[in-house]
């Protein structure tokens, strides 16, 4: 074998192992959102992510162990939800993806995650 | 209507008309091309006077407080300190687009007055133009920044209290100039092939280089910002945002490599400043349409076809330009034990890197309701990374020309070197991942002095290029270090009766917070809850930090930030938020991240060296 066919078989079968990398890590990193229906037509889920509003008015704060109760709603189902710990920027109204367990009627989040602010846009029904 | 929007609509069809000019002068021979070059030149001056006029015009509504002009109502309000007044018209997507257009259009303005006035410039202006009427037209169909509706509210709805720091103010600006400048060499390379001018790479080296210096500036100031934030996960998190305007960086980075050698890879050159322009198009729309937080935006915003319309006319246009040319482009072969060959390796690994994070950024948008974890972007980039860093090192031993026996001496040298450092590194920090980035750095670096002889103190484009390197072989330091390595607490309480509180950690040792004092202070337009905490490690005092909680008064819900204090050491940072407080206490959020300082300081180097490099006379390139 030529010595430059030997390179190019050496890139082609790192290309092909490198895709198979990448084709195992993307189905692995892909993780689907549940909507909030979908975990309470479930009733206990562990370690998924649901994707919703969090409802004005309904966020209750416990400064005595730094703890957040809300609700969360996809528009059909509403839950509630607990977190303790730092919430920079929180808000209601605008969409949040929380990360844990649900039980009881209780989503005990290990992990709030709120949309971006910079593409935050102002609704203009909003301030009429 | 507003004056703005009419300054727009007359800048629409100047520039329009600029274009046309300058595309007839390209193609016309003699008496007629001048005329139609002259007619060209004189639009593009108006029209970039009618843009800065609009700009100028849109800054001053929001410094008279005109909040009936609904943009200026969303992104300010009454409070809002003059710095960040100025800073808040490139807030939001309107002012963003006006932003972009006044740099091309500035940056069209310099090129005719640098650059020879001949037809290739003629062309290369055309395309440009084409570009600014391209944004102009997004804004007055779409995002109109002079947007007055029925209301005269006494004050804004306010800007982001997250987006008041300083790098935030000048982080949309310096990304924005490294986009506008992402578009000369494309229109350059576009140009070039159509009138075949083989020596284009030349002229499009110097507006790839500015565009890449602002695009690292721009990311760099965006990192930064993103570690001092609370909830953004450091400095880097793979978020689309992020990814968005990582992905041109790539492209340009290969085309800044691919041109060294534009004998070799004149296709793939072409086609890189294709994709940088089509990427920074791209990263303007998924930052500002807000495409990627939401699924349904994308059939709500109908900005986002404009987008995707602009990138399939300039590929069709390529696609053309390049089949009716390439014949006349010869490209040699390449040895493969020869420096090229490692250049070409690292394009393609730039360009894998490209399309792996473009799949991951645009898979959430595409396929409904899932995310891409971050565990996706780590298990494919750090290989391509290692790769890529191994690969800098062998590269710069190669030379131009292969000869075995200088290798052998550099690589004599090297790699026990190498391996020697991953044993003391191991030794001392006993972090696996961190060694391997020491030694394999150490391995680069001392190739790197190798190859540095005293004649090339004066090749700013080889010192450029080696300080860019160094700063890259840091960072890689850096981020095994601070990602691998780092330990994060939440919700320490910290008690106010002055007991300390202890943590064990993993890695480093016992950490005891004390708080020493709790205060309010109080400003026109926000409260502050500041904490003043006392970090000890192993019983040895660090110092103090003081994380606090801002209340800002804002029309707006988001209002409460819990702000970031770090206690910096070249090894270690102590990086501390409030999350929470009471009458008897404070909740503390600690994160402990190691070498992180290096990231900064390998930023400063790469930033340098692309200055540096910028000063190479053009003839000294060929």
């Amino acid at each position: 074998m030529e010595k430059s066919d030997k390179v190019k078989l050496i890139i082609g079968v790192s290309l092909i192992a490198f895709s198979i990398l990448v084709i195992i890590s993307f189905n692995q990193g892909l993780s689907p959102y549940l909507t909030v229906t979908q975990v309470v037509e479930k009733g206990v889920a562990k370690n998924v992510q649901v994707n919703g509003t969090i409802v004005p008015g309904s966020t209750v704060y416990y400064p005595d162990n730094n703890t957040r109760i809300f609700k969360l709603s996809d528009g059909k189902s509403t839950i509630t939800v607990k977190y303790t710990g730092a919430l920079s920027d929180y808000q209601e109204g605008i969409q949040a993806v929380v990360r844990g367990d649900y039980e009881n009627g209780i989503f005990l989040a290990d992990e709030v995650l709120l949309k971006c602010p910079s593409k935050y846009e102002v609704k203009k029904e909003e301030v009429r | 209507m507003d004056l703005g929007y009419f300054l727009l609509i007359a800048s629409l069809f100047l520039s329009l008309f600029s274009s046309y000019s300058f595309f007839k002068s390209a193609t016309a021979r003699g008496k007629e091309a001048k005329k139609h070059a002259v007619n060209g030149e004189r639009t593009l001056y108006i029209y970039t006077s009618l843009i800065i006029m609009s700009y100028i015009l849109l800054t001053y509504y929001f410094l008279v407080r005109d909040f009936n002009v609904f943009y200026v109502y969303s992104y300010s309000d009454v409070h809002l300190s003059l710095a960040y007044t100025i800073s808040a018209v490139w807030a939001g997507r309107e002012g963003s687009l006006l932003l972009w257009a006044l740099f091309v259009s500035i940056l069209s303005v310099i090129f005719v007055k640098v650059e020879r006035k001949d037809v290739v410039t003629a062309l290369t202006l055309s395309i440009s133009s084409s570009v600014v009427a391209f944004f102009v037209l997004v804004m007055l169909t779409l995002s109109n920044p002079f947007y007055r509706w029925e209301y005269y509210p006494p004050d804004g709805y306010g800007l982001n209290p997250l987006l008041r720091t300083p790098e935030m103010a000048l982080h949309p600006p310096t990304m924005f100039l490294g986009y506008a400048g992402a578009t000369l060499p494309f229109a350059i390379a576009v140009s070039s092939f159509y009138l075949k001018e083989e020596r284009w790479y030349l002229r499009a080296r110097l507006w790839a280089l500015i565009s890449w210096i602002f695009l690292t500036v721009g990311i760099f100031l965006g990192g930064w910002w993103a570690y001092k934030t609370l909830g953004w996960g450091g400095f880097w998190a793979w978020d689309p945002v992020e990814n968005a305007s990582f992905l041109p960086w790539l492209t340009v980075t290969g085309f800044l490599h691919g041109i060294m050698r534009n004998r070799k890879f004149n296709s793939l050159n072409y086609w890189l400043a294709y994709l940088s322009f089509a990427l920074v198009v791209l990263a303007t729309f998924i930052t500002r349409s807000g495409v990627i937080e939401s699924v349904h935006a994308f059939e709500q915003n109908p900005e986002g076809w404009m987008y995707l319309a602009l990138i399939a006319i300039m590929a069709i246009i390529s696609g053309y330009v390049y089949l009716r040319s390439k014949h006349l482009f010869h490209t040699e072969a390449m040895d493969f034990k020869s420096r090229d060959f490692t250049i070409f390796l690292n394009i393609i690994i730039l360009l894998l890197g490209m399309v792996t994070i473009l799949a991951g950024t645009v898979a959430p948008t595409l396929l409904k309701n899932v995310t891409v974890d971050r565990s996706y972007y780590d298990t494919v980039e750090t290989p391509l990374g290692i790769a890529l860093t191994i690969i800098l090192g062998i590269c710069i031993s190669l030379g131009w020309k292969f000869k075995k026996s200088e290798v052998k001496k550099a690589m004599l040298l090297s790699l026990p070197a190498g391996l020697l450092m991953f044993a003391i590194s191991y030794f001392l920090f006993q972090m696996f991942y961190v060694s391997l980035a020491i030694s394999i750095s150490t391995f680069s670096i001392l190739n790197h002095v190798k190859t540095f002889s005293k004649s090339d103190l004066r090749n700013p484009r080889k010192i450029g290029g080696y300080l860019v390197h160094l700063g890259v072989l840091l960072i890689v330091i850096g981020v095994a270090g601070s990602w691998m390595y780092d330990e994060v607490y939440k919700n320490i309480a910290v008690s106010a009766d002055g007991k300390q509180s202890v943590i064990d950690t993993e890695h480093f040792g016992r950490i005891s917070l004390k708080l020493e004092s709790l205060d309010r202070k109080d400003f026109p337009d926000r409260t502050e809850f500041v904490a003043r905490i006392a970090i000890y490690q192993n019983g040895e005092f660090k110092g103090f930090v003081n994380p606090k909680t801002k209340f800002f008064n804002l029309m707006r819900k988001d209002r409460v930030v819990n702000g970031v204090d770090i206690l910096s050491y070249p090894s270690m940072d102590y990086y501390t938020a409030m999350s929470g407080f009471s009458q008897n206490q404070v909740f503390v959020e600690l994160h402990l991240i190691p070498l992180v300082s290096l990231v900064w300081i390998g930023s400063g180097f790469v930033i340098a060296g692309g200055t540096v490099s910028a000063f190479l006379k053009r003839e000294a390139a060929s």
